[in-house]
């Protein structure tokens, strides 16, 4: 097969303020290629899509597509050229149909005098989801009325309804279930088959092997390594992702699923409508407590009651050292309990703040002296004492939390509980949406956390952390308990799926 | 090949770039911060050329310092209530209530205290009303201001239809003395700028402008510290409300009124985020309080109408927030 040369980046830079995202950045992609992006959360890779898709314009550099110059205004005229993408999060237009979603700013072509011929917009939509093989959804549809994967096919429609030339898959794989995935499988081999190119972006190395020819590797903004399949290796992108060899073992190593006695926490019959109903829980001192199951099934609401951010309808969660009631946050807190919320940019963090103000947040009531009087230094001291545990990547400081990725991010909400000494720590998916670097980190953490003697309840979407991490694990289906499971070298995934489906 | 980021990244060209970048980004903050102080000193010279220098004459001075009194005192109430992003619509109209109820007692023969105490204790319970009907029915803060500012308009207006309150301010003259008005300015000046950078009540306020979720979640009683500042709000109006009945000395149906905009305007113009949170700071409220001042006096020397004055301060409204205002928030940063 010649190659043929289809996108060609060169010298490609960008910069958010005074955080650089790209720092010349060379890629060329052949037809009928299909090639790999990885990089740690914040390493560019979301950002070069974007510029290579039209939403965004780089700083520097230049494209080239099929031999010309190539510098798009926008999605809308990327997409005429011949570049589709389909985003990590959700893309779709709320409150219209699947037809207008498919056809978005470019409606034009059925509009005859100003009317819209709905006839010819259905039928077209219709055809471009067959042809991607999804023939249960229709253009006439509401796109509210489908469910979040559904919604990501129409997004895939919409990128293909054009017959791009180059398919971006920003991580959208990860957010898909069997269904969803193998759909884009499918449209990849289809590609592969009619000369054209993917750019596909993951997580999962595994998915990734399996996938591309080709795999790129980003590190902070510059280009690290191209693989081709020879040399493909889930160790070596892992330590070329990171920069340093990850030793060891990712979890835990040890099977010793005992802690002491001694309770520290008690939930009994808490309820919280509609999600779960009379729940019994008890945390041990020294304890990994893992809390699993599906998305909705309870979990990530028992971890808001427990630490009185919602309110239980029957039943009371109990401090049991000090007999006190958690009934509010500001209880939870001033007893040391901490809580990582599932939803970090919304709940955890206050984006627009520095990492001094988001680390101290919790800890100012403890700083405060005469009449509510904070002295500067308890403040700065913490900061830097927790930037230098963390290992937070940051300029110092006074450094705006939005500008940090998505780790660092995460390492900042950690230490904001870190700095309150907690004993207890709700945790609700932990390590959700960071990187194996920073994961790896976390998990080192908690063991640290155990071996002080504090507790932890960790909420997971994820088996194998669940079982690589807990002491013991509950799992939950449609908000009650279905099964408790100790900690021991033969638990596996499989076991732990039929207790949740 | 392990090491060839960190080349990149080092490499002299590259953090050349990068310390260009970190200076850009700090000079724009800065040029955010520095703007309003530019904008009130051209105010200040263009001024002194048209009203060929009586703006700055003795007197003035003193006018433009009783005149900014009563705004920048509300300004720093109003600092906490903006830091965690609050709005109150109902000052002017409690403003103008509590001029009612404090003119109606010293005319009826009570002792200055007591008309006094009575009159910021009327300011206080507006803001209060405004807080505890927002916090207590879970409506924005701008309907249970909205449902205030009806009703003591409203008290306001019935009474004054029956005839204006007059004082005989000339008994009364030390309440207009600029040194008085002079010494309580530093001493809320100092106690907000304390409270507000110092405390735990500034902070928090700033914390939940930035993100209420994460400051309940970070143990913060909310409603608590949203109620303490607009009773902080409420004391800072109603000893505005005591100087300016002293000055004007009348009360009629439409004192007070237009207060809650010139509040407004003074937070965009100072550079104070309307959204509030951490870059909150107190400094632009006042900044932005006396710049209103300074517009409305310099205009008036000049020798413009109070119409037109009006528009003028619309027209530079537009021109002032069209280069200060922050849109960076919503932008894709990925």
């Amino acid at each position: 097969m010649g190659k043929e040369l289809l996108l060609s980046a060169q010298g490609v830079c960008k910069a958010f303020g005074p955080t650089r995202a790209l720092i010349d950045v060379d890629v060329d992609i052949m037809r009928g290629e299909v090639r790999g992006l990885i990089g740690e959360n914040g390493s560019g890779k979301s950002t070069f899509s974007s510029i290579t898709a039209g939403a965004l314009k780089a700083d520097t550099g230049k494209f080239t597509l099929k031999g010309n110059a190539y510098s798009p205004q926008n999605m809308v005229e990327a997409q005429s050229g011949g570049v589709s993408m389909i985003i990590q999060e959700t893309g779709v237009i709320p409150g219209i149909n699947v037809s207008s979603n498919i056809f978005a700013g470019r409606l034009d072509r059925f509009t005859k005098m100003g009317f819209l011929d709905w006839k010819k917009c259905h039928k077209a939509a219709n055809e471009a989801l067959d042809k991607i093989g999804a023939p249960e959804i229709r253009g006439e549809m509401m796109i509210d009325s489908l469910n979040f994967e559904d919604k990501k096919i129409v997004e895939i429609a919409r990128a293909m309804s054009s017959d791009p030339d180059l398919l971006i898959i920003d991580e959208t794989t990860t957010a898909l279930a069997a269904k969803g995935r193998q759909l884009i499988y499918n449209l990849i081999k289809q590609m592969r088959e009619a000369n054209k190119s993917i750019l596909f972006i993951s997580h999962d190395l595994d998915e990734l092997m399996s996938v591309c020819d080709t795999i790129t590797v980003l590190r902070d903004g510059v280009i690290i390594d191209t693989l081709d399949k020879e040399n493909m290796s889930i160790e070596l992108m892992r330590d070329l992702m990171v920069g340093r060899e990850l030793v060891g073992s990712y979890y835990r190593e040890d099977f010793d699923g005992s802690s002491s006695d001694e309770v520290v926490l008690e939930a009994r019959q808490i309820s919280l409508r509609p999600y779960f109903k009379n729940i019994d829980l008890t945390l041990h001192k020294g304890e990994i407590l893992g809390l699993g199951g599906l998305s909705d099934c309870g979990m990530h609401e028992i971890g808001k009651v427990l630490f009185g951010f919602e309110k239980t309808l029957t039943g009371e969660v109990v401090l049991t050292e000090k007999g006190k009631k958690v009934d509010s946050t500001t209880t939870a807190v001033t007893h040391s309990i901490a809580y990582v919320s599932k939803d970090r940019d919304k709940e955890s963090i206050i984006l627009n703040s520095s990492i001094q103000s988001n680390i101290v947040l919790p800890s100012l009531r403890r700083f405060s002296r005469f009449l509510g009087f904070i002295p500067r230094k308890s403040e700065s001291g913490l900061t830097s004492a927790q930037i230098d545990q963390m290992r937070i990547k940051c300029r110092n400081g006074k450094q705006l939390v939005k500008e940090l990725s998505g780790g660092n991010k995460q390492k900042v909400v950690f230490s904001k509980w870190l700095g309150t000494e907690a004993d207890i720590l709700i945790l609700d998916c932990p390590t959700r949406g960071i990187d194996v670097g920073v994961k790896a980190d976390m998990y080192k953490l908690m063991m640290q956390l155990k071996k002080q003697g504090k507790s932890i309840i960790m909420i997971s979407e994820e088996q194998l952390e669940l079982i690589g991490m807990s002491d013991r694990i509950m799992l939950l289906k449609d908000g009650s308990v279905t099964k408790e499971l100790m900690r021991s070298k033969d638990l596996n995934e499989r076991e732990v799926i039929n207790y949740i489906i | 090949m392990d090491n060839s980021a960190a080349i990149t990244r080092e490499s002299e060209e590259n953090q050349r770039i990068q310390q260009d970048l970190d200076r850009k980004a700090k000079s724009k903050n800065l040029l955010n911060i520095i703007i309003p102080y530019i904008g009130l000193g051209f105010l200040f010279v263009f001024f002194i050329i048209v009203t060929q220098g009586k703006f700055i004459s003795t007197i003035n001075i003193e006018n433009l310092i009783t005149q900014s009194f009563s705004l920048t005192i509300i300004a720093i109430g109003a600092s906490f209530v903006y830091a965690h992003g609050g709005t109150d619509f109902s000052i002017g109209a409690t403003c103008g209530c509590a001029q009612l109820v404090c003119g109606l007692l010293i005319v009826s023969g009570y002792p200055l205290w007591i008309a006094i105490a009575a009159c910021i204790l009327v300011t206080i319970l507006g803001a209060s009303a405004t807080a505890g009907i927002a916090l207590g029915l879970g409506v924005p803060v701008f309907i249970g201001s909205m449902c205030v500012r009806t009703t003591f308009n409203g008290i306001l207006q019935y009474v004054a239809e029956s005839g204006e309150v007059v004082i005989d301010y000339k008994q009364y003259m030390f309440m207009n003395s600029t040194y008085l008005k002079v010494i309580i300015l530093v001493v809320f000046l100092a106690v907000g700028y304390y409270l507000f950078n110092y405390t735990v009540f500034g902070k928090y306020n700033k914390a939940i402008g930035g993100n209420p979720v994460t400051a309940v979640q970070a143990g913060v009683k909310h409603k608590k510290l949203i109620f303490a500042a607009y009773v902080a709000l409420g004391l800072c109006v109603g000893v505005a409300a005591v100087f300016t009945l002293f000055r004007t000395g009348k009360v009629t149906g439409t004192t007070g009124s237009g207060v809650e905009f010139n509040m407004m305007m003074a937070i965009a113009l100072g550079g104070f985020p309307m959204r509030g949170g951490e870059r909150s700071r107190l400094s632009a409220a006042i900044v932005g309080a006396v710049t209103i001042t300074v517009l409305a006096n310099g205009l008036q020397l000049w020798g413009l109408d109070p119409a037109t004055i009006n528009c003028v301060k619309g027209v530079l409204f537009v021109l002032i927030v069209a280069l200060s205002y922050d849109r960076s928030d919503g932008k894709l940063i990925s």
